[in-house]
């Protein structure tokens, strides 16, 4: 992962360092929460009930979870970010982050918005479906290499929308529609394996070497 | 199922001894060693460093990311480091201040489901160059969390120097080991394809684990280059095992690495510590912290040991007729180093001065990973249910000659799904489009990561730090060790080939990763105290019996060679069966 692929602005080394993360592909480097946030967050899940925000100021809450709906939206295949809770993912993880991560991301929802309002002349939240797509579609270009506050803000936004939406129940279960975690007695692989034609992938069976 | 009493009423106490053997440590070398003595009637006390544990209580096997709300994230105040502090952070690691805020600070391994067995650094420091040391200490020790890879050790490896001039032969060649992976294959179970390669040698193996469709494809296309890529060897009885009580067979539910609560998986307390309990002759006591071998330098013999009770602080000193050093490499090592008088000013069983020198592991981190277009959009099977997938044999310097260096590497990996979509990270853009994407790419991900023997060079040590101490006041270990111009050649092309065998299989979107991780990051430490027939030149013969002190016996990776590129774990078991037979015999004449 590049260094640059979390907000800049304010943050110390030794946050940016924490951000980096491993070559094994961690991402979202957000913080970690406490019991209590973590009871807080489950009441909010079971009861689907109004966020209790914790670090995020109702506006703010309302430009995360239209984001994460616009990086992870519902399809005909699956719901999306909102259905999956992902901005109270984001708001009790940023609740226990340090002041720095906290203002990276205060100052990257007002840069989001400050581009919204540049090229649409309103915040993010209100913005129509086809002016989303062409201002994430602009500050998202230079996501591998982001550069300013607001591409930096976009790809941090981009790694907890991910993490938050494919743990979650509906990413895992309705979305990516996962086979694994379960009892099987014996692993189906590719049917070459026992001798056959393979009709998944069309590789025909052969003589072992 | 009921695992054992896993608590006894009252740890043991200095009185009943002595015991005929105490062995220090309960991972694969301690479990193996207390099975195999217990078994054949002789009374043996297990001291493991850290607490007792539970199985069926601490292996959360099936948990879903989303039934615990932190995501499997580690708890506020736990830190478990990464790459970028193991480059930037001085040593000791949870000591800088960078590190205050946390309350533990783990080795990277530590995660939701392993923090309560990795050892907080703030206790354990280390110092010295750069070293991801990874340590558990509970019952089981690294078994209840390693990877289960389990490939035998063969001649190219054992007389490497015989093929390359570098380092020394073992003294022990493969017919002398073969029939003890023969056992080890028999009593703990392993999964694999006979596929008579001669550098890497088949094992009795239970059911294979089956290659999925896009791993045929790159088996096909290398194949192509004179490259064997086969079913994983793991650890794992994927049939069952009939002689123990607490295992169950493989269902394939992957997660094996938090511990595998049906114990298919291959982990000391169920496998082997539980049932050498159950003949009556094996007392474990935990929590108990060895700070030195005891020694009567008139008999110069191994008389017990001195324990440091964990949470106490209580100095105690167990006797027993021989010690059995099984603490990991380098714990074993520092306990030889800290156990020294007069007579033995460095360190026990260290005439040599080779003690804590030829430290030798695995060098990692460059690999590749991409998408196969033909498994782009196909349903998603089960591919990390398995508790391997797939490996790539060595080609290095097997019956060629590389240029730029001696040995040679493999590679573990895989194609198809896992629960975490990894190639979301690697996707770009947003919207309708991105999760179609990911969706798409996500059975379609391939990914090889290079696995390379360190050469055991004489320079490359650990030695006792001579001011800093652990939380129990015992001397911590100081590294010297880096990387030499031979693996830093190697890693280089392990990615070249690594990219050249995924283009080969068709891939697209190819990710090459050349940055070698920080040393230790293969958890595979090896050589410092190495077996030889020289008592100037090694520590140990083939038996792990130290040369100086006939009863005092180490039979961890500490007492390799050479590492090889093959994974340690089956070795290891397979070296200390061989030794406690040694000693079985050895104790039924007599001779100790």
């Amino acid at each position: 992962m590049n260094e640059m692929n979390d907000p800049g602005a304010g943050l110390s080394r030794r946050s940016l360092l924490k951000a980096v993360g491993t070559s094994v592909g961690t991402i979202a480097m957000l913080p970690v929460l406490s019991d209590e946030g973590v009871l807080a967050f489950e009441a909010l899940q079971r009861t689907k009930a109004a966020p209790k925000l914790k670090a995020l100021t109702p506006a703010q809450y309302a430009t995360v979870d239209a984001l994460t709906e616009a990086i992870i939206p519902t399809d005909a295949h699956s719901p999306g970010a909102r259905a999956a809770r992902v901005a109270d993912y984001i708001d009790l993880l940023l609740s226990e982050s340090d002041a720095a991560l906290q203002a990276a991301w205060t100052s990257g929802l007002a840069a989001l918005d400050a581009a919204a309002v540049a090229a649409h002349k309103v915040p993010f939240v209100k913005l129509q479906a086809a002016q989303v797509e062409a201002l994430l579609t602009a500050i998202s270009a230079n996501e591998a290499q982001p550069t300013t506050p607001v591409e930096q803000f976009f790809r941090s936004a981009k790694d907890a929308t991910i993490r938050g939406y494919y743990t979650s129940e509906i990413g895992i279960q309705q979305d990516l529609q996962y086979k694994g975690n379960q009892y099987l007695p014996e692993f189906v692989g590719c049917l070459t394996e026992d001798g056959k034609d393979c009709p998944h992938c069309g590789q025909k069976a052969q003589a072992k070497a | 199922m009921h695992m054992h009493d896993l608590q006894p009423s009252a740890p043991v106490t200095p009185g009943k001894e002595p015991f005929d053997a105490i062995v220090v440590g309960s991972g694969a070398a301690g479990g193996m060693a207390a099975f195999q003595l217990a078994q054949a009637g002789i009374k043996v006390l297990l001291l493991e460093a850290g607490r007792m544990l539970d199985p069926q209580k601490e292996y959360k096997t099936m948990e879903w990311p989303y039934k615990d709300l932190r995501r499997h994230r580690l708890p506020v105040g736990e830190f478990a480091l990464q790459a970028a502090e193991y480059r930037t952070l001085d040593r000791p690691y949870g000591l800088t201040p960078e590190m205050q805020k946390y309350k533990k600070v783990m080795a990277y391994s530590g995660n939701h489901f392993t923090k309560d067995w990795i050892v907080n650094e703030k206790e354990h420091p280390i110092t010295g160059t750069p070293y991801a040391w990874v340590r558990a200490r509970v019952l089981g020790g690294k078994t209840n969390l390693w990877g289960r890879v389990s490939l035998r050790f063969s001649d190219l490896d054992l007389k490497a120097k015989s093929h390359d001039g570098f380092g020394e032969d073992w003294p022990i060649s493969y017919a002398d080991i073969s029939p003890y992976y023969d056992t080890v294959d028999t009593l703990l179970g392993i999964t694999g394809t006979k596929e008579g390669i001669p550098h890497l040698p088949d094992g009795l193996f239970q059911r294979p684990l089956k290659l999925n469709c896009g791993e045929v494809q790159v088996q096909r296309a290398i194949a192509k280059m004179g490259r064997k890529l086969i079913a994983g060897r793991a650890g794992v009885t994927t049939d069952g095992v009939l002689n123990n009580k607490y295992r169950a067979r493989c269902m394939g539910r992957g997660r094996c690495g938090r511990g595998c609560d049906l114990n298919a998986a291959f982990h000391s307390p169920a496998a082997l510590i539980f049932p050498a309990r159950d003949t009556g002759n094996l007392v474990v006591r935990t929590d108990s912290v060895v700070s030195e071998v005891l020694v009567d330098d008139r008999t110069n013999k191994a008389t017990g040991v001195r324990v440091i009770d964990k949470n106490t602080k209580e100095v105690m000193d167990f006797r027993g007729r021989i010690v059995i050093l099984a603490a990991s490499c380098l714990e074993s090592t520092r306990l030889l180093l800290n156990s020294k008088s007069a007579t033995r000013a460095n360190g026990t069983a260290n005439s040599s001065g080779v003690v804590g020198h030829y430290f030798c592991e695995h060098v990692m981190g460059p690999g590749a990973s991409g998408i196969l277009p033909s498994r782009v959009g196909t349903a998603p099977t089960n591919d990390d249910g398995r508790p391997q997938s797939t490996y790539i044999v060595r080609f290095r310097n097997v019956t060629d000659k590389h240029p730029d260096f001696i040995r040679g590497y493999g590679f573990q990996g895989a194609s198809g799904a896992a629960e975490f979509p990894a190639n979301a990270a690697e996707t770009p853009g947003f919207g309708a489009a991105f999760k179609k994407t990911v969706r798409a790419n996500y059975p379609a991900r391939v990914n090889y990561g290079g696995f390379g023997e360190v050469l055991a060079r004489k320079e490359n040590r650990v030695f006792l730090d001579p001011e800093v101490k652990d939380a129990w006041g015992i001397p911590v270990l100081k590294f010297d060790y880096t990387f030499s111009d031979n693996e830093k050649k190697m890693a280089a092309d392990m990615a070249d080939t690594a990219e050249e065998m995924l283009r080969a299989a068709g891939a697209t979107d190819i990710v090459v990763r050349r940055n070698i991780l920080t040393e230790g990051w293969s958890i595979h430490e090896m050589g410092t105290a190495r077996m030889g027939t020289d008592p100037k030149t090694s520590v140990t013969n083939s038996f792990g019996q130290t040369h100086d002190i006939r009863n005092l016996f180490v039979v961890d990776g500490s007492i390799f060679v050479s590492a090889s590129c093959q994974n340690p774990t089956w070795m290891i078991m397979a070296l200390c069966w061989r030794a406690m037979d040694y000693v079985k015999e050895q104790m039924r004449t007599g001779n100790l």
